[in-house]
């Protein structure tokens, strides 16, 4: 146990919100260089402080907010990483989240939050560096997500400070609730709202006034420049300065046919040109934002100028929430479209499973498995905003029967109705995936299918991406900047940086170790709840129903692809065929500790 | 790309009527002055021009912001060596998640902040060079009595957390890091927001005597809200639901 020298102050800070104590807990070196810091931390404390088969409501259930190293200094693009065994799938889950909340959890001089326990009545978490409070927050319970960023300000009196709220989806508990920074960017797709909800944690407000320690700051500057400007420089890039992700609207469409569209019945959807980019570029959008120190400010800003929602400002649309709350439910009413994806961000839930969820609702009720009675009077309709609205507001509420089955998510909702809607119930591991079609973009069904925490887009698309993936979410970096970690010019940009902040001496061949390790560390976690081979699979629908329009005409996400994938996969990273790290692999990344977890959870599967 | 370009030589030209003056003053004619006009460059002004032009203001095109922060990053890289917002001397504040305001040293030519330094001599002066403020760390009063900030027409002035002195912006000794970063940085395509001694004259009060927070309602309906009534009482720009 020796103290960080640079990259981390070598503290944690401990919140158990049952006896209402704050505690510091130590991070050494040794574990920061293992396992980084974000999701891969909080894949460690996951793994070495919860037994097998541990319930995600339970008590000493926790939530890890990891910054990694580079948060906080000059490195560009980093985010925060809130991690937690998910209330949805039983599995662990990371969710990186942009803007500056990680970087101010660095400079209040934390390497992160970690938060166990339950409180009796509703409490937020106030920091300024060292002063931690937990404050009642029985005002701000039951308001949404921008009232509620308002009401911490004024608390905190420090318009300078970063807030992370739940709105009442997380009150609520919807298990895709979302954890909503900065009043427009989400955690998402991890349960993390539902679990703050749970734990009636409504919000987090922080702010620091400290420097992160560097061991050689000026040759840690020089290597976070190079990183800089190789994001500035970068041709890929310029696009997404232009149009955000929401031009890739248009191209998933026209060029790689990989738009979702229709519950993923096809990826054939020409309307996107009433709801794409450059639509938006025409009549949306009037600015663009970016997180700390970044050049590429892929989040735009738009006000709807006319109509019913006229004077509504609304963040979009990005590729996921176009794809999933647009081109999904068939939409060409771009104002009805922006205040849907509005609507799920106030109301603190997750818009890629909510579109997931509204698609297949309306699948059902098309196919004749349900009724318009089921739904309380409503009748969703492909395109048609005022139902789908409707919809969400009773989801987040959990309100009547509508509401009651929205919010169990398309698993559960398939299960409970029957009848064989099964069939067209997209998820991977009990969640609803991301706006990416599979048999378009055949890479994507490693993110989906392979991902630890299933069915998300941001898990690298082959089991080399998978592996540099790991490492971005533990470094919390953006795919976007930070000297591209997945590029052919990585491991280098990132260690060079990492070396001179925290006075290591990583080489690249420590570095690939340590992506692998972090991988397989969130893997024993899955395996301990019964994950193997048998679950990591995309839906069937990829598999049986080729695509029946567009470029790509007749494709499909074949039994040898699957094959292909798993074999490629489990070998990368040294796994038995059933998807179970080996006794081998454990001990040379050096997680010792769980072999005897993981020879136990073999033997059952 | 041409807005990229543009714009560090607009940065570099000495076109500012206080070069322009200075020529005319050291020569003490009117008939330089006309040739100045006439696209005759004399000989004073030119040297001038010469080396690199030192930066006398920043100012601010508040709707470029993107909220990046890179001005208070090379700020601090600059003073600091570190990164360190709370003792950057650049403030971007975001308001409401909407609109980021970036919160400047406007260098007012009447320095309300040294008018108000109570010490004697004063702590706070301003160089004559490059317009920038320095704080004398030994006789400054500190956190106790922060005439200066009162004074502030900007509520630009903050508490360094370690040494409870104001922290002023200097101009980097008239080049500054933080305008260099933005043109760096800056959206496209619409260009950088900060930008240093294009206006010829000290910058305009009505700018400075606004508060950041008004200035960022003022953004948003720049911005959002062109014409009257159309702002809505909920919802992002407003108090929630």
């Amino acid at each position: 146990m020796t103290a960080p020298k640079g990259g981390y102050f070598g503290k944690i800070l401990e919140v158990d919100l049952s006896k209402g104590e704050i505690k510091t807990r130590p991070l050494s070196d040794e574990l920061a260089r293992k396992f980084i810091g974000g999701s891969g931390l909080g894949a460690y404390y996951a793994t070495s402080e919860y037994k097998a088969h541990h319930d995600p409501y339970a008590e000493d259930s926790f939530i890890f907010v990891g910054p990694g190293p580079l948060n906080g200094t000059f490195c560009p693009g980093t985010r925060a990483s809130f991690v937690n065994q998910s209330p949805y799938t039983g599995l662990i889950s990371h969710a990186e989240v942009g803007g500056h909340f990680g970087s101010e959890i660095k400079w209040a001089g934390w390497d992160g939050i970690y938060i166990k326990g339950k409180s009796k009545k509703p409490v937020w978490l106030s920091i300024k560096d060292d002063k931690v409070e937990l404050k009642d927050a029985s005002k701000m319970w039951g308001k949404d997500t921008q009232a509620t960023d308002d009401m911490i300000l004024k608390e905190m009196k420090d318009p300078y400070a970063r807030t992370a709220v739940i709105g009442p989806g997380g009150e609520n508990m919807v298990p895709y609730a979302a954890v909503i920074i900065e009043r427009t960017r989400a955690a998402a797709r991890t349960g993390t709202g539902a679990l703050m909800g749970n734990k009636k944690l409504k919000a987090i407000g922080i702010r620091g006034t400290k420097a992160v320690p560097t061991v050689d700051a000026a040759k840690f500057t020089e290597a976070a420049k190079v990183a800089l400007q190789y994001d500035v420089d970068r041709e890929a890039w310029q696009g997404i300065k232009r149009w955000g992700t929401g031009g890739l609207l248009e191209q998933k469409q026209w060029v790689t046919s990989s738009l979702v569209t229709k519950n993923f019945q096809t990826t054939w959807y020409p309307d996107i040109e009433y709801i794409g980019g450059e639509q938006a570029a025409r009549t949306f959008w009037k600015r663009h934002v970016a997180c700390n120190n970044c050049p590429v400010h892929c989040m735009k800003l738009g006000v709807v100028r006319d109509g019913k929602y006229r004077g509504l400002i609304a963040e979009g649309p990005e590729y996921e929430t176009g794809g999933l709350l647009g081109s999904n439910l068939l939409m060409k009413d771009f104002a009805g479209m922006m205040a849907m994806i509005e609507l799920t961000d106030a109301l603190g839930v997750d818009s890629i499973s909510m579109g997931g969820v509204l698609a297949f609702t309306t699948e059902c009720i098309d196919k004749g498995v349900l009724t318009a009675a089921d739904l309380d009077g409503i009748k969703p309709k492909w395109g048609n905003a005022d139902t789908y609205m409707e919809l969400i507001r009773k989801t987040a509420y959990k309100e009547g029967k509508a509401g009651k089955l929205l919010a169990l998510g398309v698993k559960k909702m398939s299960q409970k109705i029957g009848k064989g809607s099964e069939a067209w119930a997209v998820n991977v591991k009990g969640k609803e995936i991301a706006a990416h079609d599979p048999r378009g973009d055949k890479g994507r069904a490693y993110s989906y299918a392979m991902g630890q925490c299933g069915g998300d887009h941001h898990e690298g698309d082959s089991p080399d991406l998978q592996a540099r993936w790991g490492m971005i979410n533990s470094l919390c970096m953006c795919s976007f900047v930070g000297g591209v970690p997945w590029l052919k010019e990585t491991p280098g940009v990132v260690v060079n940086m990492l070396n001179p902040l925290c006075g290591w001496n990583m080489t690249d061949e420590e570095y690939w170790a340590t992506c692998r390790r972090i991988i397989t560390t969130e893997r024993c976690f899955n395996v301990r709840e019964s994950i193997s081979v048998k679950d990591d699979r995309l839906h069937k629908r990829f598999l049986t129903e080729p695509l029946p329009e567009g470029p790509k005409k007749g494709t499909l996400f074949t039994a040898e692809d699957e094959k292909k994938m798993h074999d490629s996969y489990y070998k990368h990273f040294g796994w038995d065929d059933k998807g179970i790290p080996t006794d081998a692999t454990l001990k040379s990344l050096g997680l010792d500790y769980l072999i005897d977890d993981i020879q136990a959870a073999r033997k059952t599967l | 790309m041409k807005e990229e370009s543009k714009v560090p030589e607009i940065i570099n030209k000495e076109t500012s009527r206080r070069g322009f003056l200075k020529g005319a003053a050291v020569t003490a004619g009117g008939a330089i002055a006309l040739a100045t006009i006439g696209g005759v460059k004399p000989r004073e002004v030119k040297a001038a021009e010469a080396p690199k032009a030192i930066q006398r203001y920043l100012f601010v095109e508040r709707q470029n912001c993107t909220g990046c922060r890179a001005c208070e990053y090379a700020c601090n890289i600059k003073h600091e060596g570190v990164v360190r917002p709370s003792t950057a001397r650049i403030h971007v504040l975001k308001h409401k998640g909407v609109v980021d305001v970036p919160v400047i040293c406007w260098h007012c030519d009447d320095h309300p902040c040294v008018a108000a330094c109570p010490t004697n001599p004063k702590s706070l002066t301003v160089d004559p060079k490059s317009n920038g403020l320095i704080v004398n760390e030994k006789t400054c009063l500190g956190e106790k009595c922060m005439k200066c900030a009162e004074a502030c027409p900007a509520e630009y002035v903050r508490v360094h957390p370690d040494t409870g002195n104001p922290v002023m912006c200097d101009m980097c000794g008239g080049d500054p890091e933080c305008v260099k970063a933005c043109v760096q940085q800056s959206g496209k395509p619409q260009g950088p927001c900060l930008v240093a001694n294009t206006l010829g004259f000290g910058v305009n009060l009505a700018y400075r005597n606004v508060k950041p927070v008004k200035a960022a309602e003022d953004m948003i309906d720049l911005l959002f809200y062109p014409s009257k009534g159309d702002r809505p009482k909920t919802g992002k720009s407003g108090k929630g639901r």
